[in-house]
Order: structure tokens, then C-alpha cells, then sequence
């Protein structure tokens, strides 16, 4: 039987005692189970990350995304080198790119029987391809960038060339001649040159320093390939 | 704290957190307080005050209840309640947590996270479905054609970082670390008392929309491939593509460590046939045991 020393609910005592104190004095007689939970205050780095993306809301989730891709977009425009921009890759840019490039390069009209099905498909298979392609290419010439790494950067890369795609089909309003050409060959040259810069200050230095040029070329084909299409667009 | 409650002179209150431990408790002497006798005892009106106190509002975060004995303790000639009777006094007295009956509720629901569930089948069936039927849709092939991979890529992504956490706990990622290496992380969730494991039936409407809708994807390859419509076959690529890597990423997280998917494969296999032929001899062994520690 346990002895009870004090009786804590007298309220006469106003002496304060400290908690727990008289537990002390308690031997149990029966076995009474006892459970309860241990929190450990201190967790690894890594669970912290773990823990803080597991249990956020769905709204959290796509925020984060959204932020992510338009960060990726702004560097685009302003290019600099930056490590960090390139561990988070995404593949949301380069799709959302390449739809709204191939929309706009379809000809013919949209109700008709051939509605520029095969041009559709075929802006589609150049993009992912060529992208792959490169790659590969980066890869087998000993670059250590990861796969969709390069594939993010080389997606995101065509921006500027969707820009002069919605600047030529403008230009192309006007009334045709040579000076809607050379307008329209200047942007995309333009527009071209900032690709490639674009992409380069990404993936040239992933690769050893003799190796550069090699590694730049296919980059350089494959938006040529893409601004060489958007000249030579008409609507018919 | 202990002014608070009134225990009764010669009672020490054990203090309780949260709800569910229990500590040591001293067994005062019966014989003291013959007007009230213990509470697992027949007399059930005469109750000491912690039990009253329930609808008083609550203490600052610690309940008190007086001692609990067990049967034999009873004074003589008053026969003891049944021990889960007292067992659930004992829990009502001490529910702690606010908002208590939402996560009973929670946790007794079949399914906890319907729209996420909703949106999982959502986007997968909206695809296979909109590419079966553009053809009475629109006659438009790119217009049918970037429905089709929106939803595609929305459902990816929803099944990604969405679904999977919410319905099964399980993730997988891409990482890439300083040296610019990348690794694929995969991880599941611990069952641990603080969280609620998955629900069967979420666990699984999650699994079979996850592996039917690629076979769906590879039927329309085949069939886009014989009948020479070649130009859904860019699209039927992306579609296999998107959805074989989610299940991909999600068996490789279900199945942990083991690196050996023979095994794996197997004993799914063998469990799921011989639970549908025989269910009852798969409830787990001491079940009712357990249900003593429902909280």
C-alpha cells in the first residue's frame, strides 16, 4: 500500500512544493502498464525537409511549383550562372513552351479534315528529340549534368525563340514584302543569339574545358533547326 | 493544479498527459472513505469530483481521476463493473485532445481524403477518355491532342505530390546534391501513433488507378500502331511514358529495401488471392486484444 505523506489538496498548506516531489515515496503493489510518447526535439537536417513538404497542403505544393517555374522563367531572360537555379528542375516550362510554339506554328484552318496534324506532331517530335539528343550527346562527351537537367535547361531555353515566333506572326499581319522579311529576320536572328547564350552559360560548364565547342554545337543546330522553321512560317 | 481538483484528502492524484499513459498510482486505503467507494464498483452514483469536473471545463492541460482499482478492491458485498465499463470511464475522463470526435470520426472513415481520391481518377479517366472519344468530340486533332497531354501532365504531377502522400504516404523525388549528382529518393511513410495509417480502400482505389490506366495507354500503342494512325502515337508515347513512371517511382517505394521484385511480386500476389479465397483467416491475430488500447 502506498503512503501518502502530504495531502496535496489541502488547501490550507501554502507552502509550494515542487511537482512530483512526494512520488517518491510510492511503491506500486500491482503491475500497471504504462505507456505514453517520447518526442525527440532534435531531428536530422534531412527529416526536416522530409517532415515540412510531407504533411504541407495541396495549395502550399502548387505554389511552390508555380514560384519554381517562373524563377526558372525570369533566369531565362536575364541569364546568369547560378548553381542553385539548376537543382530543381522542372519539366513544366519546356512543355508549356512547346505546346504554345507548335499552336502557333500550325497552317491551315482548324476545322478542316488535314488541320496541320503532322505539322503539330512534327514541332513536338523535333523539340523532344533534338532535346534528348543533346543529351546524350552531353553525357557520352563525359558532362556531369543530369539527364532532366538538361532537358530543363534546354526547354526552358526556347523561350525567347516562342517570343519571336508571337513577333513574327505579328510582323506577318502586315502586308507582305521584303522589309516584313528582314524584320522578321532580324528578330529571330536576335532571338537566336539569346538562346544560345541562354543555354550556354548552363551547360558549357558542366563540361571539361576542351570539350566545350563540342558540347555547344548540337545546342547551337538545334536551335537553328526550331528558328530556321519560325522564318520560314507562313499562314496560309 | 491540485487545488483545482478535489481529490479527497487522503488521495494522491496521478497526473496524466494527454491522455494516454498512465502512471504509477497509489491505492489508497478503501476502508477511509466509505462514501465513496471506487468507481468500478456497482454503486455508480457516488463519484468523486474529478468525474464531475468533465463538464466543468478543462484544467490547464492535466486531468485528475482518482485511483483506479481493480475488482478486487471493491468493498464487500458490492460487485465490480465489468472492466471495460471502467475502462471507458476512464477514457472519457481524460480526453484531452480538443476536437477529439473529428479525428474519431477521421480515423473510423473509410475514406479520409475523398477529393484528393476524387482527383486521382480524375484526371487519369478524363484522359483515356477524351482520347477514345475526340473523334465525337471535335474534329480537331490539336485541339484533342493538347487536352490530352494537359491532362496527362496534370495528372502526373497530381499523382506525384499529391495523391501519393495523402493516400498511401508514400514520395518519391529527384535530388541533386552539390556535386551535381542526382539521386532518386523514395520514401514511406512510418505508421506511428501520431499519424493515421492508410485505409484500405483508399490504399486500394490509389493502386489499381495506378496500374490499370497504363495498360489502358499500352492497348491504344498497340492499337494506334496497327491501325496506322500514327499521329496519336506521339501522344500515346507521352501518356505510357508519364504513367509508367509514377507507378514505377511508387512500387520502388513500396517496396523499401528490398531489392528483390520476383519476391515482391510473389508475395503480393499470393496474399491478394489467398486474402479474396479466405479473408477471415487473415484478420490479425489478437485483434481483440487490441482493442483494449482503442484511444
Amino acid at each position: 500500500m502506498a503512503e501518502a505523506a502530504e495531502s496535496p489538496g489541502d488547501p490550507g498548506t501554502a507552502t509550494p512544493r515542487p511537482l512530483f516531489a512526494g512520488l517518491s515515496d510510492i511503491s506500486i503493489s500491482q503491475d500497471i502498464p504504462v505507456e505514453g510518447e517520447i518526442t525527440i526535439p532534435m531531428r536530422s537536417r534531412i527529416r526536416e525537409f522530409d517532415s515540412s513538404t510531407l504533411n504541407e497542403s495541396v495549395q502550399n505544393t502548387i505554389m511552390r511549383d508555380l514560384k519554381a517555374v517562373g524563377k526558372k522563367f525570369m533566369h531565362v531572360l536575364y541569364p546568369r550562372k547560378s548553381n542553385t537555379l539548376l537543382r530543381d528542375w522542372d519539366l513544366w516550362g519546356p512543355l508549356i513552351l512547346c505546346v504554345t510554339l507548335a499552336l502557333m506554328l500550325q497552317r491551315g484552318s482548324v476545322d478542316s479534315e488535314k488541320d496541320g496534324g503532322p505539322q503539330f506532331a512534327e514541332v513536338f517530335v523535333i523539340v523532344w528529340f533534338g532535346a534528348v539528343t543533346i543529351t546524350l550527346n552531353s553525357k557520352l562527351l563525359g558532362g556531369n549534368i543530369s539527364f532532366f537537367q538538361s532537358l530543363c535547361v534546354l526547354g526552358y531555353c526556347i523561350l525567347p525563340l516562342t517570343v519571336a515566333m508571337l513577333v513574327c506572326r505579328l510582323v506577318l499581319l502586315t502586308e507582305p514584302g521584303p522589309i516584313n522579311f528582314m524584320v522578321r529576320l532580324f528578330v529571330v536572328i536576335v532571338m537566336f543569339a539569346w538562346s544560345i547564350v541562354a543555354s550556354t552559360a548552363f551547360l558549357a560548364d558542366s563540361q571539361p574545358p576542351n570539350r566545350k565547342a563540342l558540347a555547344v554545337y548540337p545546342v547551337f543546330l538545334f536551335y537553328f533547326v526550331i528558328s530556321w522553321m519560325i522564318l520560314t512560317f507562313t499562314p496560309q | 493544479m491540485h487545488a483545482d481538483v478535489n481529490c479527497g484528502q487522503q488521495w494522491r492524484c496521478p497526473q496524466r498527459a494527454r491522455g494516454r499513459g498512465t502512471l504509477p498510482s497509489p491505492a489508497p486505503a478503501r476502508a477511509a472513505e466509505p462514501t465513496s467507494p471506487a468507481r468500478d464498483c456497482a454503486l455508480g452514483p457516488a463519484r468523486p469530483a474529478p468525474t464531475g469536473d468533465r463538464s466543468g471545463g478543462r484544467t490547464e492541460g492535466l486531468r485528475f481521476r482518482p485511483h483506479r482499482a481493480s475488482s478486487r478492491s471493491c468493498p464487500p458485498g458490492i460487485p465490480a463493473l465489468p472492466q471495460r465499463e471502467a475502462l471507458v470511464d476512464d477514457t472519457e475522463d481524460v480526453s484531452l485532445d480538443f476536437g477529439n470526435e473529428e479525428e474519431l470520426a477521421f480515423r473510423k472513415a473509410k475514406i479520409r481524403h475523398p477529393v484528393a481520391t476524387f482527383f486521382h481518377l480524375f484526371f487519369r479517366v478524363s484522359a483515356t477518355i477524351t482520347y477514345v472519344g475526340c473523334d465525337w468530340f471535335s474534329r480537331s486533332f490539336v485541339g484533342c491532342f493538347v487536352t490530352v497531354l494537359l491532362l496527362l501532365s496534370f495528372d502526373f504531377w497530381s499523382v506525384k505530390n499529391v495523391t501519393g502522400r495523402l493516400l498511401v504516404g508514400l514520395r518519391w523525388w529527384n535530388q541533386i546534391d552539390e556535386d551535381g549528382k542526382s539521386h532518386w529518393i523514395f520514401e514511406a511513410r512510418k505508421v506511428s501513433p501520431n499519424t493515421v495509417a492508410a485505409t484500405e480502400a483508399e490504399a486500394r482505389v490509389f493502386w489499381l488507378g495506378l496500374i490499370i490506366c497504363p495498360m489502358i495507354w499500352i492497348v491504344f500503342f498497340f492499337s494506334s500502331l496497327f491501325s496506322l494512325k500514327l499521329k496519336w502515337l506521339a501522344l500515346v508515347i507521352a501518356g505510357i511514358s508519364l504513367q509508367a513512371a509514377n507507378l514505377y517511382g511508387y512500387v520502388l517505394c513500396k517496396m523499401g529495401g528490398e531489392s528483390d521484385i520476383s519476391k515482391v511480386t510473389a508475395s503480393f500476389l499470393s496474399q491478394t488471392v489467398l486474402q479474396t479465397a479466405c479473408p477471415r483467416d487473415f484478420q490479425k491475430p489478437g485483434l481483440e486484444g487490441l482493442e483494449i488500447h482503442k484511444y
